[in-house]
């Protein structure tokens, strides 16, 4: 049963002393693709942390607001528990575990699983979506390709069979024709599986082309929300993100 | 008898008693990797193990069986206290802060045997028969032989489990990354105690062997010294370099021992360990990481 989040009036403190998000709202409903825009430091991935409960272990606090899934309160949950309710983050930068095999990282995510399931079925489903990792899943994952080592951290997302994935920067790094590919696959995985996403991306045209609904934060703060047909014909949008991305493309 | 046969004599006696390193350091290695303490109170661990088999088999007249049951439940039911109440409000601490007090409560059960049980030598039921082994004409005492082999079992069947199971996985997630492994479902601070309850078990077999092989004193802890250089030797995050460098250590300090005097035979291993640290910080078979160029 896919389930809504929301965010409400959040802010975020890091150490006490550093505000990294003010007031930040938003909603992803079940099932969609909803980008998340903003510049550097704009506490994209910060919001990403607050609702898997990361927070905690990089010394920072949610001083005010709610996070709720389906209607249920999920701030005060562990990060592990917040997982086993159905939200998955892809963490920026990947984050495989380079010294373990491609299937022995899926294997750790078996404890991310709800309900359980044959290992046999979920990593079947992976290999399905990812056949690359397939061929190289008794190698250690370090030796993996940028590209390859990004879709097994989705693939670990798929092994918990989760309601939604928390994904951030995906193309950080890639070839533009891999963050093709692997852009294909998502909206695929959204689109059999019901997964909502919440996507945090840098390259904001590509975010626009899959998501249905953006949010733009600046300073910690929602400045803007729409749908990405909106916000790509919005003026600010296409000379700050969609432009900059042009003459960054290089 | 000749100088070649002497030398495979002391090498295979050395060898042994680098079994029961190997235990004691799987001990430490395991506590290391889950949360990066260094818990100096192992060999202390390993002593009162021993005094708790002490107290079930001779005070208590459980018999041997019973006897080690009672002791491997006790150094459990220690370990999960220390981590929970002294290690656990310390995660995020400065590295320093936390050896200290893994240092810290090494003394006060050193101070506590010492208080309950006395500080003198006592005789625990033989576990371990005394009749040699011969390996052709190779002569290894018989407390020694059993306790090498009984050590090696145990560190290869948790080298398995560490390298197979579905629990093992969890602690080398953890070990490589806290917050990745806990946005896996992996709860990190139940992978920490358990890796104490594997420490807790290696520490308690190898106490009992150790005190069968030599006599059970509040001292008898002391020994996890020797093993700091085990560890340093084989990778301070290597499972499997645990058993080489065991041998290693134990080989060399009977072989030198022999050769240079029992002086000598106490220093080696750290002149050892020194020069891994110089020379090869990570040890013999610590990973660094694998970076793809």
């Amino acid at each position: 049963m896919a389930a809504a989040l929301e965010i409400r009036d959040l802010a975020v403190v890091y150490q006490g002393v550093i505000q990294a998000l003010t007031n930040l709202s938003l909603r992803v409903p079940e099932g969609s693709i909803v980008a998340l825009l903003g510049a550097n430091g704009a506490g994209k991935t910060t919001t990403l942390k607050a609702v898997s409960g990361f927070l905690p272990l990089e010394d920072g606090r949610v001083t005010r607001g709610s996070i709720t899934l389906g209607g249920q309160d999920i701030l005060k949950l562990a990060p592990h528990m917040i997982v086993r309710r159905g939200i998955f983050h892809v963490r920026e930068g990947r984050h495989i575990f380079s010294e373990m095999t491609v299937e022995e990282n899926l294997i750790a995510s078996t404890f991310a699983q709800r309900k359980s399931r044959p290992r046999k079925d979920a990593f079947d489903e992976v290999y399905n979506y990812f056949p690359i990792l397939s061929q190289r899943r008794n190698q250690a994952a370090g030796y993996l390709s940028g590209g390859e080592q990004q879709m097994l951290a989705i693939g670990r997302a798929l092994v918990a069979d989760p309601e939604m994935i928390l994904l951030d920067e995906p193309s950080l790094g890639l070839a533009p024709l891999i963050v093709q590919e692997i852009f294909e696959i998502v909206a695929q995985i959204n689109r059999e599986k019901k997964v909502s996403i919440l996507l945090v991306e840098q390259n904001a045209v590509i975010a626009l082309k899959y998501a249905s609904y953006g949010y733009v934060i600046e300073n910690g703060r929602t400045v803007m929300a729409g749908s990405t047909e909106e916000l790509s014909a919005n003026e600010d949008i296409q000379k700050f993100y969609l432009g900059v991305e042009t003459e960054r493309a290089a | 008898m000749n100088s070649v046969a002497l030398f495979l004599e002391y090498s295979a006696v050395g060898i042994a008693s680098g079994g029961i390193y190997a235990l004691i350091a799987l001990g430490i290695v395991v506590i290391f990797k889950s949360s990066r303490t260094f818990n100096f109170a192992m060999g202390e661990m390993m002593m009162l193990s021993a005094y708790f088999f002490y107290t079930a088999a001779v005070t208590f007249s459980m018999g041997i069986f019973f006897g080690v049951v009672a002791a491997l439940i006790g150094s459990v039911a220690v370990s999960l206290l220390i981590e929970r109440f002294a290690l656990r409000p310390m995660m995020g601490r400065p590295f320093i802060a936390i050896v200290m007090v893994t240092f810290g409560i090494g003394s006060i059960i050193r101070g506590v045997v010492g208080m309950i049980w006395g500080p003198n030598d006592l005789q625990i039921p033989a576990i371990l028969s005394r009749s040699p082994v011969l390996l052709g004409s190779i002569f290894i005492p018989g407390k020694t032989a059993r306790a090498f082999a009984i050590a090696v079992v145990i560190v290869i069947s948790l080298i398995a489990f560490l390298r197979y199971s579905r629990a093992g996985i969890a602690l080398r997630a953890a070990a490589a990354d806290q917050i990745t492994a806990y946005s896996m479902g992996i709860d990190v601070r139940r992978v920490i105690a358990f890796s104490w309850v594997i420490a807790a078990v290696t520490g308690c077999i190898s106490g009992i062997l150790m005190a069968n092989v030599n006599t059970l004193t509040p001292h008898l802890g002391l020994v996890a010294l020797n093993v700091l250089s085990v560890v340093i030797l084989g990778g301070m995050n290597s499972i499997g370099g645990v058993l080489v460098a065991g041998f290693i250590i134990g080989w060399l300090e009977s072989v030198t021992g022999w050769i240079l005097g029992t002086e000598f035979r106490e220093i080696t291993p750290y002149i050892l360990a020194l020069l891994v640290l110089l020379v090869r910080p990570t040890g013999l078979f610590g990973t660094k990481e694998i970076e793809r160029i």
